[in-house]
């Protein structure tokens, strides 16, 4: 069984990475997880999870000859699966993306949710990818409305693909009254609940610097609360994994030609 | 003494500040106020309070005097009585207006300090028409999402997008629904 998830936001500096790991971390408390920084261009979930210098990443999985077994690229940590992406250019260069769909196949097969940590941009295929193999999109948005113009057009990508919404994170929110006055809107543009409201918080930078999740460096922090509240508002509904595996392996993405 | 330059177009003491907010929401005045309780001319306390303007509207704040930023320096300045203010125009915002931490809801100065629900409604109006004092406010949120016509835009604007660019990127598969030819892109 297995559902998964497009973290995306349309606009950098949201706190996809951030959320995408705190998500997991509250979620692996009841299911399997896997998170994926899907972001191959500009990855940098590693810096989050202290993986830094680990020798295999995404990249690796996407390269035409690859011959490295997927599981190569899987690191366990703080409960989880993680699927780190490198960052160099040449790295981003030798990828293929269309391989991200196997790649998510063969995770899709032993894990009950996959959280793909996606690219801020839409402006290339592989930015998009993300979106269209998910089943549901968890939109981060700051409040502010540049961050929710962007928001409400990552929604209407996945849209067009069929991605369903999952709902809204509200992230680094300073005053939540302005929040609690857009809600009701934001469900009706979002197509789904708001998961949460997570506050502006010196433990997340604090915990990048350390090189952890937020939840594993600062557990009882605030903003940690939050992410496990939004967790649990967030209803996994794991599909068959051999269904889903097959739709990721077979349906969608051309190879190259 | 001016703090950002600009031209002085407005210079008193006034009981509150309710005409000078609205003579410079009225003009459409980009530039500054400064304002000066006429307590802290007593006290000969250092600096004044700055609120900035794009467009008529109050977006950010800070107190040269104290350091006080964003909404702390209209705390500060919301003590009663008469303040010097004065009201200058520049050709472009004051560059305090872009730090994050300096900025306030545009409808604030009118709620706290002139306790005016009718010019802060105004402001609000203003600021959503003139796209001004968007960038950390419950106001321009709110009127951002409800702003049927602005937000439909922007899906219907991207819809097009995706469709063309899924065309371009092979992806017209995994589309939720057929290409339309006027979308498509030609191969």
């Amino acid at each position: 069984m297995v559902e998964a998830f497009a973290v995306a936001s349309g606009k950098g500096g949201t706190g996809k990475t951030t959320s995408a790991l705190a998500l997991g971390m509250a979620l692996a408390e009841e299911h399997d997880v896997t998170v994926v920084d899907a972001d191959t261009g500009m990855a940098n979930l590693l810096f989050h999870a202290g993986l830094a210098d680990v020798d295999t990443t995404l990249h690796d999985l996407l390269v035409e000859e690859p011959a490295l077994p997927v599981g190569d690229a899987v690191y366990e940590r703080h409960g989880m699966s993680v699927v780190p992406c490198g960052t160099s250019l040449a790295g981003f260069r030798d990828a293929h993306p269309e391989r991200l769909r196997h790649v998510v196949a063969e995770l899709a097969a032993t894990t009950d949710v996959l959280l793909l940590d996606s690219p801020a941009a839409l402006g290339s295929k592989s930015a998009v990818l993300p979106i269209v193999l998910a089943d549901r999109t968890i939109t981060v948005l700051q409040p502010t409305v540049p961050a929710l113009s962007d928001g409400l057009k990552v929604r209407e990508y996945a849209r067009s693909y069929g991605t369903e919404g999952a709902g809204v994170l509200f992230n680094r929110v300073t005053d939540e009254s302005a929040v609690e006055r857009v809600a009701e809107s934001s469900d009706r543009y979002f197509d789904g609940p708001v998961l949460g409201v997570v506050p502006e918080s010196g433990a997340v930078r604090a915990a990048r610097e350390a090189g952890k999740p937020l939840l594993a460096h600062a557990p009882d922090s605030p903003a940690a609360a939050a992410y496990r509240d939004a967790a649990r508002t967030l209803d996994v509904d794991a599909g068959d994994a051999d269904v889903v595996a097959d739709r990721f392996a077979s349906a969608v993405v051309p190879d190259p030609p | 003494m001016t703090v950002h330059g600009g031209r002085l177009v407005h210079s008193r003491v006034v009981a509150n500040l309710g005409d000078v907010l609205d003579l410079a929401l009225e003009e459409a005045i980009t530039g500054y106020a400064t304002v000066e309780p006429q307590d802290a001319l007593l006290l000969d306390a250092e600096g004044v309070g700055v609120l900035a303007l794009e467009a008529g509207v109050p977006v950010a704040a800070r107190h040269t005097g104290t350091g006080r930023v964003g909404r702390e320096t209209l705390a500060e300045l919301s003590v009663p009585g008469p303040c010097r203010v004065e009201l200058y125009e520049r050709d472009r915002p004051v560059q305090f207006a872009d730090d994050p931490s300096n900025r306030i809801p545009p409808g604030l100065p009118a709620d706290r300090l002139v306790r005016d629900a009718d010019l802060a409604n105004r402001t609000r109006s203003a600021a959503a028409e003139r796209g001004t004092g968007e960038r950390t406010d419950a106001d321009a949120l709110e009127a951002f999402l409800t702003d049927d016509d602005r937000v439909d835009a922007i899906r219907r604007e991207a819809r097009t997008e995706a469709r063309q660019r899924a065309a371009e990127w092979g992806l017209t598969d995994a589309l939720a629904e057929p290409v339309d030819s006027d979308v498509a892109v030609d191969e």
